[in-house]
């Protein structure tokens, strides 16, 4: 962490010179790895408010708006962070908000790196502005100031409209056309809203409270939130078109984990990242017996997987009290496609990575527990026509290696207990839904986004999809000049 | 929040709950089941649900006392509430005109089957039920069962008029009359030892065998993979492809009966059925 220069000169005001460039991107200050390894809270504790004055003065004010077009949901980047260097937290929250309805989730989650922050002007230099850190300075601030302010909110449309899963795309369509207007139902399956946020990603990365807050932010609206109900279930698709609603909107995500389909998967102590986040995250096994869901891990962990999820996994692991920690992957470092700021984290965390490895086998020690993993040397093809190097078998490379816990992170594909149920309803082999740029599906009155579509992508993307697809439906909602609208055949 | 309207106990340790879940009780089916939370800080546990009433919308679910969620539940009664209810989970169990099905029970499944018999004799199958218990006392749901089964066999541990020492020779009894009065189908809801022995003695004669599974489940929705378990070469879950597989297909039933039992433990699980000798005890 760099030092906080004179205060003094964080008081004039930022158009008095030109800028000069500063390329001392700041870091943002972190539980030492030591602490962070045996606890769950927030591992970065986000600028304080000097440190996000002197980060938002760097900013150039570049006329060309490089980082907003990096930015998935294309929030006006230049505008927040003028009006931090104005000291205008307020404003910048509101520029914020225009875009987003998620900044403290984005600000900690966000691939920046890949994002606008790789556009940024300053990453020339190699130190772009550190926009995520500064979007989470704000949402923070924010959330300091208690209650929520609220948007004008349009007269009632009389129209209903079902949303259908509460993670992030599915409440950013709740609060986008319950703010035009119309009346949400949202439906949830699990006992908690959140989606992937409470469920996969881990508190020392997203504190839950910042969740729960944007959930009551979404409710405050009006948005009529049922839990514990599964569409495809307790109401079928077609039931909810046919009964009260006027338009659905499907964010289910990606919930259903992939297996390796190797020898052994099935063994005791194997879990899928899944199971293994979803008793950790969601049911707080950390805290057992405080909370009645224990989960079991032992000394030696493998984590199979390259992604965001393997890392919350091992990271998890680390804290769950495992003595060593393995990341077994089969491309290298440079094909991982978790964010890199994570794969550092879990370094120094003590994690260990395995790279040009794939398991063959996983081995019993005779009572049915996985005791050990047969893993094969892989080399990377050249590039293909697609530029992709294909990871393949070293022939003869096998080897073992002792485990006692596997963690299988392979990443997921759709539940399809709503397309299982719904004929109509276009998906592709991959079992994600079909829908085109504004999130309309091949069914009548049935948008859908996030995950469910993209087939598991990044928190920012599942926004973007659903803020598309809540002005669509808009549309389609104001122009339907009868009340009641047909409803499609009947497809049962 | 869901009120409990009605608690019962039924022989020691074994409790009847009655629940206000009308959306649930409306499209309840056979063999299907729910997954409730006490309170905020409780685990996701699940249980068959062993009866409805579509008009008063309730769903009903039996349990045994053995770990801390479903000593917790015992405790409860009416003007309590649970903190969340979902279901109803998992496919219902086939149902159809199959001749001549022999059932086996125990735990609660002596009650958890009762929707099934229902349903089997409403399309006109007879039934012989072949019940489990360690002893008398733990018998319970006598009256329904003994209504709903054409014949009824009691394997509580004493020899006697209609009873012997164990389900499985009950079974091996009716299998070997198989030629003069055939069976036409076997299901079983009741420790995964009997059902998988069950399976093994049915497999020669080809008797189509359904059973019961119960892995550790944590969201019941097909979203965690816990209860995943080989079928046919093919990796099924469950919660969302059973929870009743045909006996002949399960594959792997070490692995399945050792993963049941990771976290019992643990005082997870509601392990109605706790075997004898099973190594992971
Ligand atoms: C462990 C992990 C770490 C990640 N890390 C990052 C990261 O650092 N940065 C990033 O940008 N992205 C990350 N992602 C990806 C990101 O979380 C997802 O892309 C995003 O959450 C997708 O949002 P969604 O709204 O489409 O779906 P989800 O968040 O999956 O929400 C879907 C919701 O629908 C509910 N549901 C499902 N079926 C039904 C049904 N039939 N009826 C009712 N409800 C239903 C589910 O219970 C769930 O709550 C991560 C994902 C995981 C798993
Ligand atoms: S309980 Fe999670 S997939 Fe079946």
């Amino acid at each position: 962490m760099s030092e906080i220069k004179d205060p003094k000169a964080l008081e004039q005001p930022a158009k008095a010179k030109k800028p000069k460039i500063n390329l001392n991107r700041l870091e943002m200050p972190k539980q030492e790895p030591a602490d962070r390894r045996r606890n769950f809270n927030e591992v970065a504790t986000g600028y304080t408010y000097e440190m996000a004055m002197e980060e938002a003065h760097r900013c150039l004010q570049c006329k060309k708006r490089n980082c907003q077009d990096g930015c998935p949901v294309n929030i006006d980047i230049p505008d927040f962070i003028h009006a931090l260097q104005q000291g205008d937290i307020k404003e910048a929250s509101r520029v914020l908000k225009t875009k987003t309805s998620l900044p403290g989730v984005c600000g900690r989650v966000c691939p920046q790196e890949v994002q606008c922050e790789k556009h940024c002007t300053l990453n020339k230099k190699g130190a772009p502005i550190a926009i995520g850190r500064l979007e989470r300075f704000i949402a923070d601030w924010e959330r300091s100031q208690g209650g929520f302010t609220l948007p004008e909110m349009a007269p009632s449309s009389g129209k209903k409209v079902a949303v259908v899963g509460s993670g992030p795309s599915g409440l950013t369509v709740a609060s986008d056309l319950a703010i035009r207007g119309h009346q949400v139902v949202q439906f949830e399956a699990l006992h908690v809203a959140g989606g992937v946020l409470v469920y996969g990603i881990p508190e020392f990365r997203l504190p839950k409270a910042i969740v729960r807050r944007e959930v009551e932010y979404v409710k405050t609206l009006g948005v009529d939130l049922r839990l514990d109900t599964v569409i495809g279930i307790n109401y079928s698709l077609d039931e909810l078109l046919n009964g009260e609603f006027h338009a659905v909107y499907l964010a289910t995500g990606a919930g259903l984990p992939k297996f390796l389909n190797i020898p052994g998967e099935n063994l005791n102590m194997v879990y899928s990242a899944n199971e293994f986040l979803t008793r950790t995250n969601l049911m707080k096994a950390y805290l057992y017996p405080e909370y009645a869901t224990p989960v079991k891990i032992g000394k030696r962990v493998a984590v199979i997987g390259g992604g965001n999820v393997a890392m919350d996994s091992a990271r998890c692991s680390v804290r769950l009290g495992a003595q060593e920690v393995c990341v077994i992957y089969r491309r290298t470092r440079a094909e991982m496609p978790a964010r890199l700021e994570e794969v550092e984290n879990a370094e120094e965390e003590g994690v260990k990575f395995y790279f040009l490895c794939n398991p063959t086998a996983l081995l019993s020690d005779g009572r049915t527990n996985v005791s050990a993993m047969e893993l094969v040397r892989m080399r990377l093809t050249e590039p293909d026509e697609s530029g992709r190097r294909r990871p393949v078998p070293i022939p003869g490379s096998e080897t073992i290696m002792d485990f006692d816990t596997v963690v299988v992170s392979l990443g997921t594909s759709p539940n399809p207990l709503i397309s299982s149920t719904t004929p109509d309803l276009e998906v592709t082999r991959r079992g994600t839904v079909v829908a085109d740029e504004h999130g309309k599906t091949s069914k009548a009155r049935v948008w859908a986004g996030g995950d469910l579509v993209s087939g598991g992508a990044t928190v920012i993307s599942a926004m973007g999809e659903g803020r598309r697809a809540a002005a669509a439906m808009h549309e389609f909602l104001s122009n339907g000049r009868k009340k009641i609208i047909p409803p499609s055949p009947a497809t049962e | 929040m869901f009120s409990i309207v009605k608690h019962q106990e039924l022989a020691p340790k074994v409790h009847r709950l009655s629940v206000q879940a009308p959306v649930i009780a409306e499209k309840a089916k056979p063999g299907q089941f729910v997954i409730l939370i006490t309170d905020d800080k409780g685990e996701r546990v699940p249980f068959t649900i062993s009866g409805w009433d579509r008009e008063a919308g309730t769903v009903d679910f039996v349990f045994i006392e053995v770990g801390a969620t479903t000593r917790k539940l015992a405790t409860l009664g009416p003007g309590d509430q649970l903190a969340h209810f979902v279901g109803p989970l998992g496919l219902p169990a086939k149902i159809d005109h199959y001749g001549h099905v022999v059932t086996l029970l125990s735990g609660y499944g002596l009650a958890a089957m009762v929707p099934i018999l229902r349903a089997l004799k409403e399309q006109d199958n007879r039934i012989t039920s072949i019940l489990q218990a360690p002893d008398q006392e733990r018998l319970f749901e006598m009256e329904t069962l003994t209504e709903l089964s054409d014949e009824l066999v009691l394997a509580v541990g004493t020899r006697g008029e209609h009873m012997t020492e164990s389900a499985t020779m009950a079974l091996r009894q009716l299998l070997g009359n198989h030629r003069r009065v055939p069976v036409d189908r076997v299901i079983a809801m009741c420790s995964i030892c009997l059902m998988r022995v069950a399976s093994e003695m049915t497999r020669p004669l080809a008797i189509k065998t359904l059973v019961h599974l119960t892995p550790v489940m944590v969201d019941g929705t097909g979203m965690c993979g816990a209860c995943r378990l080989s079928v046919k070469g093919a990796n099924r879950f469950a919660c969302v492809h059973g929870p009743e597989f045909d006996g002949h297909e399960v594959e792997g039933w070490d692995v399945l009966m050792a993963r049941r039992c990771t976290y019992a433990d643990e005082s997870i699980l509601q392990q109605g059925f706790q075997c004898r000798g099973c190594s992971q005890w």
